[in-house]
């Protein structure tokens, strides 16, 4: 008897690598950790997600991508130069290309021109030069499996759930092919099935395994509709035009196409100028009604991206103050989640405000 | 009804006094809301100039209205010794001197606290020709919208500011540069600045140690890096005194002190006699390693300050990045919980006092 429990308690174990959890909390906006911790480490690195889950993000965000040989890795850009050393690297130095993406012209060094075990052999660097620059050099590109254990494996007692990305997937499966007629998507959903990412949002299963798809390419997120029900996301940016679909921003957000998608979506991830957007002088003009409409279907809206930077473009009517405008969006447009580099200060934002969403989940009747 | 009688006697003694000045006080100075001392100084540096341009009133009255404790100004002299609201010996870097040339032939070399200075300097011109000059925004990356439409303002414009508001608010001006003051501009009848600074002080009834019920009533702490200047008006005034100390390469304009005497215990021991804290650049407290861009290890100065029963007042704090070390993770309220709660300093010069503000709010409810 003793040895069957033992055994039940080291399977329950095993399965979730802690025997207990508190529930998925769904009563505040989430905090996103776009790209992990990005404002204290590299960006989609192991060290920004572990800093991510310490400082009580909700979810931490990944952008997939796909190499050479049809692996899948947590990576923002389509070229390497950005956020990695490939420039150090001479054996690779004749692997500079030019592609169209999009209609345009781009050189560099693309990661879909490298195996996994090429990709492995860089280090990553902070993007941007104003954050700090310590961890340049040491930190490699995660795959999508080893990110998924770092939600998992997640020392804290309240789950994390992940956010991810299908990423360029015109240009992916342009480059990259996989046996059996599979596509980009096929894959990246084969991955998610495998550690138990399928369930309906807010289910019991879902808070036990949280997760949203998003994707800036709607045909995407369609094609995965009858394959999953894990909850998608619609990413929408204005002066835009959907890379597969080809339909303008004035498009996707209008009325009748926020009617289509949101069967398919429970959620709209806009850029927060299509919220509030800001004048030549750096001041905010009027809000729009995206959020409202995007209420009044049952969507939710997690807006991107929240970060501390004047360079990144905080409008002055904030003051510098990331406070500030956490509470416009999170307070006054009452949006149901952010992405941000800095989730540490999202949390004290949550934290001091204790800030229940005004409006109770779910949002959509079905 | 003796309450409405000691009204009219204070309100005739008001209107039957010389000298000039407008001075409506809208509130009673008994009615108001007294200032707050249970929690470190919010003091607002130059005003809220984090927003709009330093020292006018437009600062200062948004200071005011986001929850500074106190307003703070520096106070230099002009040609025809009238005291006014400014920090830098020279126009150029804040003003639009630059669009008038009138002014042309006024630029000149002089020699300021050790070094060799070019530009227009404030005592070369009266009053009444820098009331021409329209002010600016001294950092590019904050608000320019204000910029040339506001003006220089005097020593008296700024205590009325601080005394027509609603609540308590306290005035922490500085005498600025006295050694240079003294020597060029011509003070009548061998009286120096500082006693031209005094003599206003006490035309608006500004008096009383450190918490008595006059100080209670009209808050007010004198700053100077002179410290022959605060011991010179000790004689004059027992009003609060504050030490300012700066960098480690600077020595006092007029006395020639270096760093490590002015913040040697026997030194501190002396000037506890004078004031009853002191104002140093917070860097020399908790100095930040250079190349890595986080913190060092703090120093002792604020327990040494401490033990001497001396207040320790830093300054600045910034809410940019550029400004924050990176162990605060570009969120200015972890640098405000870091110098309040780890350093435990007793006041804090800020140019975002709303923010301070609001991070003080937060942590005080009980």
């Amino acid at each position: 008897m003793f040895y069957v429990s033992l055994l039940l308690l080291l399977l329950l174990a095993g399965s979730d690598c802690r025997v207990f959890r508190f529930p998925f909390q769904t009563n505040e906006p989430y905090n996103i950790a776009h790209r992990g911790s990005s404002g204290e480490f590299p960006e989609e690195s192991v060290l920004a997600y572990k800093r991510a889950i310490e400082e009580g993000a909700d979810f931490i965000e990944a952008d997939i991508t796909a190499t050479k040989d049809g692996k899948l890795i947590c990576f923002h850009d389509l070229i390497l130069d950005s956020v990695t050393d490939v420039h150090d690297h001479p054996e690779f130095a004749s692997r500079k290309q030019t592609y169209v993406v999009d209609g345009v012209n781009v050189t560099g060094y693309f990661a879909v021109d490298f195996t996994l075990e090429e990709l492995k052999s860089l280090r990553l660097i902070q993007r941007y030069p104003n954050r700090d620059q310590s961890y340049n050099g040491k930190l490699q590109i995660p795959t999508f499996e080893e990110f998924i254990a770092i939600a998992l494996v997640s020392p804290k007692s309240e789950r994390v759930g992940i956010y991810v990305e299908i990423k360029s997937p015109t240009f992916i499966n342009h480059h990259v092919k996989w046996t059996e007629g599979r596509k980009f998507e096929d894959v990246f959903l084969n991955i998610l099935k495998k550690y138990d990412y399928n369930a309906k949002y807010l289910t019991k299963e879902w808070l036990h395994k949280p997760v949203f798809i998003q994707s800036f390419d709607p045909s995407s997120l369609i094609y995965l509709h009858n394959k999953t029900s894990s909850p998608k996301i619609l990413l929408i940016a204005p002066d835009s035009i959907t890379s597969d679909t080809k339909q303008t921003y004035e498009e996707i957000i209008s009325d009748d196409y926020l009617d289509y998608i949101s069967k398919i979506v429970v959620g709209i991830g806009p850029a927060k100028e299509a919220i509030a957007p800001v004048d030549s002088n750096n001041k905010l003009l009027p809000v729009t009604d995206l959020v409202d409409k995007a209420h009044a279907r049952g969507l939710e809206v997690h807006p991107w991206t929240f970060n501390h930077e004047r360079n990144l473009l905080l409008p002055f009517d904030y003051h510098q103050d990331p406070y500030r405008e956490y509470d416009m969006f999170v307070n006054t447009l009452e949006v149901d989640g952010v992405f941000t580099d800095s989730p540490e200060s999202f949390e004290t934002y949550r934290r001091e405000w204790r800030i229940f969403s005004k409006r109770k989940r779910p949002y959509k009747n079905e | 009804m003796w309450v409405g009688a000691f009204f009219i006697v204070f309100l005739a003694a008001v209107a039957g006094s010389s000298c000039g000045a407008a001075r409506l006080y809208r509130f009673p100075l008994s009615n108001r809301v007294a200032i707050q001392d249970w929690r470190p100084f919010n003091v607002a540096h130059r005003g809220s100039n984090g927003e709009i341009p330093e020292e006018t009133a437009l600062a200062y009255k948004r200071a005011i209205e986001e929850g500074a404790d106190f307003i703070e100004a520096d106070i230099t002299a002009t040609k025809d010794c009238v005291l006014i609201c400014f920090h830098d010996p020279i126009l150029d870097d804040v003003t639009d001197i630059a669009a008038h040339p009138e002014f042309r032939g006024r630029r000149a070399t002089y020699e300021f606290e050790g070094q060799n200075l070019t530009g227009f300097f404030v005592v070369d011109f009266t009053f009444e020709e820098l009331q021409r000059l329209r002010l600016r925004q001294r950092y590019s990356f904050r608000d320019p919208s204000f910029n040339g439409k506001l003006q220089i303002i005097t020593f008296e414009r700024f205590i009325s500011i601080a005394l027509e508001a609603s609540r308590t608010v306290g005035i922490y001006p500085e005498i600025k540069s006295p050694v240079f003051m003294n020597k060029h501009v011509q003070w009548p009848q061998g009286k120096r600045v500082e006693d031209s600074f005094m003599e206003i002080l006490q035309k608006y009834g500004y008096k009383g140690k450190y918490k008595s019920d006059e100080w209670n009533k009209q808050p007010i702490f004198i700053q100077s890096f002179a410290p022959t200047s605060l011991m010179y008006i000790s004689n004059i005034t027992d009003s609060p005194k504050i030490f300012l100390i700066d960098d480690y390469t600077v020595r006092t304009q007029d006395t020639n002190q270096s760093y490590a005497e002015i913040t040697s215990n026997r030194y501190l021991d002396f000037i506890s006699n004078y004031v009853v804290g002191i104002g140093p650049w917070k860097d020399t407290i908790v100095p930040p390693n250079i190349t890595t861009g986080y913190l060092m290890n703090a120093t002792h100065l604020v327990s040494r300050a401490h033990s001497r029963h001396l207040q320790v007042h830093p300054y600045t704090f910034r809410n940019e990045n550029q400004f924050l070390h990176f162990d605060f993770h570009e969120d200015p309220y972890e640098e405000f919980e870091y110098w309040i709660k780890t350093v435990k300093v007793d006041g804090l010069f800020t140019d975002f006092p709303g923010s301070l503000h609001r991070y003080q709010e937060w942590n005080s409810k009980e």
